[in-house]
């Protein structure tokens, strides 16, 4: 098992970029992002993308920062294989035409040394419209894996999927709106 | 309409709601878990589908429901994760390939379910549980009613004997329950 975390510990170095002190490398096994929506106003159908890559640029002090996310809307997880098969159609997402979709936040709001929230654009099927994640939860701290700071925490936001053409049973089978929970970590070059 | 024939109307709106059983539809019924990284983000997963059947009588105010886990469908989005919360330490998944929700006790507030208490096993340690319901209803559609809702509950992982990473994963697990049931 250690030999396991070490590997993931070297793939996030590795795959992180190069550069100076305000870039960090997001760490895919603490960056995900999962969807819920209402199925027929009865119960909750949550989705994972599982492939995503990026970069953030971070700087505490100046309380400033810029994160790309580049989602593989073809990695979306329900659990279900057939509402994922549904989900990567011409219907919904239609992921043939439109394989990724990419956030860039480079409007970071803070309280104290705190994010609060990162407002930017996300772009999906063709189509870009502004978003705010807003932070639920936000923390630096030293990684004793990586002997790095890491900093990271936890955003939502509710998008009107509608904006992005993704029409597919409105409103009786699933609502207009989704929320987005991104959990997200990054550790520092 | 005047009181006695209200009455009588949902007399016979309700003449149909004596307990009914209802199978969880595999496509709508998981239960995923939340856990604080590092006091830092949430990691999450799933588990699933569950199976099981519940019992409502939403006129009487009561119901039971029996839910079987299979503890090795574990996904985080990581086959290295899922592969290590089945060890022995976490899930334990090869001696306990199950975990279990038992509930007889159902509360509701008019003829929606608030709450479900009952009993949770996991790694064949069996402790108290309490699902609350974020979201209740029913419909019904041409194979007949579907009755569903979101859950959440909590729990101590360690008090299952689930103990790897403490405290770096917290102790706290957050569990968020997706269930739709046909009425059989």
């Amino acid at each position: 098992m250690n030999k396991l975390i070490v590997a993931a510990a070297c793939a996030v170095v590795v795959t992180g970029v190069q550069a100076d002190g305000g870039n960090y490398a997001l760490d895919p096994t603490h960056t995900f992002v999962t969807f819920e929506v209402t199925h027929f106003g009865t119960s909750t159908n949550r989705a994972r993308f599982d492939k995503k890559e990026g970069v953030v640029q971070f700087d505490r002090a100046a309380r400033s920062g810029r994160v790309e996310i580049t989602i593989d809307m073809a990695s979306i997880n329900s659990g279900v294989p057939p509402f994922d098969g549904h989900l990567r159609s011409k219907d919904i997402l239609n992921v043939g035409e439109f394989p990724t979709a990419k956030f860039v936040g480079d409007k970071f709001s803070f309280s104290g040394d705190q994010v609060t929230a990162v407002a930017g654009t996300l772009t999906m099927m063709g189509k870009t419209h502004p978003v705010t994640l807003k932070a639920n939860r936000f923390n630096c701290y030293l990684n004793p894996m990586f002997k790095r700071e890491v900093c990271g925490g936890d955003f939502e936001t509710v998008i009107q999927r509608s904006q992005w053409g993704v029409n597919y049973g409105l409103p009786t089978v699933a609502p207009d709106n989704v929320r987005l929970l991104v959990q997200v970590e990054a550790v520092k070059q | 309409m005047q009181l006695p024939v209200l009455l009588l109307a949902l007399a016979a709106a309700s003449a149909g709601a004596q307990p009914a059983v209802y199978v969880l539809d595999p496509a709508h019924s998981f239960v995923h878990f939340e856990v604080l990284h590092f006091g830092t983000s949430t990691s999450r997963g799933r588990f699933g589908p569950v199976s099981g059947a519940v019992t409502l009588d939403r006129v009487a105010g009561r119901g039971e429901v029996g839910l079987r886990i299979p503890t090795a469908t574990v996904d985080t989005g990581l086959p290295v994760f899922n592969a290590r919360l089945r060890e022995a330490d976490l899930l334990a998944s090869a001696e306990y390939p199950e975990a279990f929700f038992v509930a007889r006790n159902f509360r509701f507030e008019g003829q929606i379910l608030a709450d479900v208490r009952g009993e949770f096993t996991l790694r064949g340690v069996s402790q108290p549980l309490s699902l609350f319901a974020r979201r209740f209803a029913c419909r019904s559609d041409d194979g007949g009613e579907v009755c569903g809702g979101d859950f959440e509950g909590e729990l101590l992982r360690s008090e299952f004997g689930a103990t790897y990473g403490l405290p770096f994963v917290a102790d706290r697990v957050r569990l968020v329950v997706q269930v739709e049931g046909r009425r059989r």
